[in-house]
């Protein structure tokens, strides 16, 4: 799946709030042994020097979310009025 | 100016407890405790982790025992630590927890004895010297890195008895006081005292931290209902005089004890009382934390630890700590 695609439909306005879903999405998984470590180093990269907010983050957190917790992060999407986006990955994720 | 640290179990994957790490170093907390046992991940692969991905937050095991794990060994996983993260590191050494010793099959013998002499042998061998040491529970015959260990690492020691509180006074550069209760913890702090008194130390001397079951919530029911299942274990591994001193009914107690045997979450959890809640826990709003926490201050602690749960969501607890509970204590 082409995450950065996704994260590029997304407006930069609404990043912030994005990201913070997907980051209690993940934190509050029970799916641990579904997450990549080399995927959690990324993302742990990307916290440790404040860009987890940043494009490459937005990336690395919505592969994150997909993987653990796939249904919330589609309802995300479609709750943050970008159901546009919420069907290309439900069809991506489907073929 | 009290310090606040942070304890996390390593039953959680690393990745989740190295994200809240690196928001509790950005959110003021000046300490970073992992816990040791056998049945969790590896508490030094865990604080490697942290090493790495943080950059000016102490930490430490808090705490390792000396039986499952040789202070020889103990010293070479803390040097190379302070390695990766120079003067960030700090030991808590304590006597253990006796039935997960005992489910390995180890005798807790002579915690006193084996606490101590496990702290002077980690600080010979850790400042470089070779050791050889003939104690009543460990013998060293002449052990000595291959590597030059940097500097001085701080040991904290973990205590909740009388003699071992009195004993970490005397011999830690800081003291992991196992304790919630401001009646519990002013005891505990004046055994540390007498300790610290033995030795001709001054009490600025030594990190005196309370080391506490902690939850907050901006709704107390989701705060309370986080910590009952952690204060259920600690009542049912309370000796009965602790139990009484809070007037928590032992018939209770013995109830909350048996069902946990049985694996009856539902009848241990439901058995739990306000009380223990309140003896066993630093629990409920910010506000309510904050007048806690203000009365632990007043019984001589320098450092306030919080500990599991912490809060129902995790990283919302640590950033109302960081928001709000915090920074009441630095103005």
């Amino acid at each position: 799946m082409d995450y950065r695609k996704f994260v590029e439909m997304i407006p930069v306005g609404k990043w912030e709030v994005f990201s913070d879903k997907l980051v209690d999405f993940i934190l509050t998984s029970k799916n641990d042994e579904k997450m990549p470590s080399q995927l959690a180093n990324t993302i742990l990269h990307h916290w440790q020097h404040g860009v987890l907010k940043s494009e490459s983050g937005l990336v690395a957190l919505l592969q994150a979310a997909l993987l653990l917790e796939p249904d919330k992060t589609i309802n995300a999407f479609s709750e943050l009025q970008m159901a546009n986006i919420a069907e290309q990955i439900r069809e991506s994720l489907e073929s | 100016m009290v310090k606040f640290g942070i304890e996390f179990v390593p039953r959680e994957p690393y990745w989740k407890i190295i994200y809240y790490a690196i928001q509790a170093e950005e959110g003021g907390f000046g300490n970073l405790w992992i816990t040791d046992h056998f049945n969790n991940r590896n508490v030094y692969v865990t604080l490697a982790a942290a090493a790495i991905h943080t950059n000016k937050i102490t930490f430490g095991p808090g705490v390792t025992n000396p039986y499952l794990v040789n202070p020889v060994f103990t010293a070479q996983a803390i040097a190379t630590l302070n390695e990766l993260a120079p003067n960030r590191v700090v030991l808590g050494m304590g006597a253990g927890d006796k039935t997960t010793l005992e489910s390995v099959g180890v005798e807790m013998q002579k915690p006193l004895t084996a606490v101590q002499e496990a702290v002077e042998i980690f600080r010979k061998i850790a400042s470089g010297e070779g050791v050889v040491y003939e104690g009543e529970v460990f013998k060293v015959a002449g052990a000595k890195f291959l590597f030059k260990p940097k500097g001085r690492i701080p040991v904290y020691v973990g205590a909740q008895g009388p003699k071992m509180l009195e004993l970490a006074g005397k011999i830690g550069d800081g003291v992991l006081i196992n304790a919630c209760h401001p009646k519990d913890v002013e005891y505990a702090v004046n055994s540390v005292k007498a300790g610290i008194g033995q030795a001709g130390k001054k009490l600025d001397e030594v990190d005196v931290a309370a080391y506490t079951s902690f939850s907050v919530h901006e709704d107390l029911k989701k705060a309370t209902k986080a910590t009952v299942p952690v204060v259920s274990f600690i009542v049912a591994g309370s000796p009965s005089l602790l139990l009484e001193r809070h007037g928590i009914d032992i018939k209770k107690a013995e109830e909350i004890r048996e069902a946990l045997k049985a694996n009856d979450w539902g009848r241990a959890f439901g058995a739990v009382t306000s009380e223990m809640i309140a003896a066993f826990s630093v629990c409920g709003t910010p506000e309510m934390c904050i007048e806690r926490i203000a009365l632990l201050l007043k019984s001589g602690i320098s450092q306030f630890v919080v500990g599991s749960p912490i809060g129902s969501n995790v990283r919302e607890a640590i950033n109302i700590i960081s928001e709000k509970i915090i920074p009441h204590f630095q103005t």
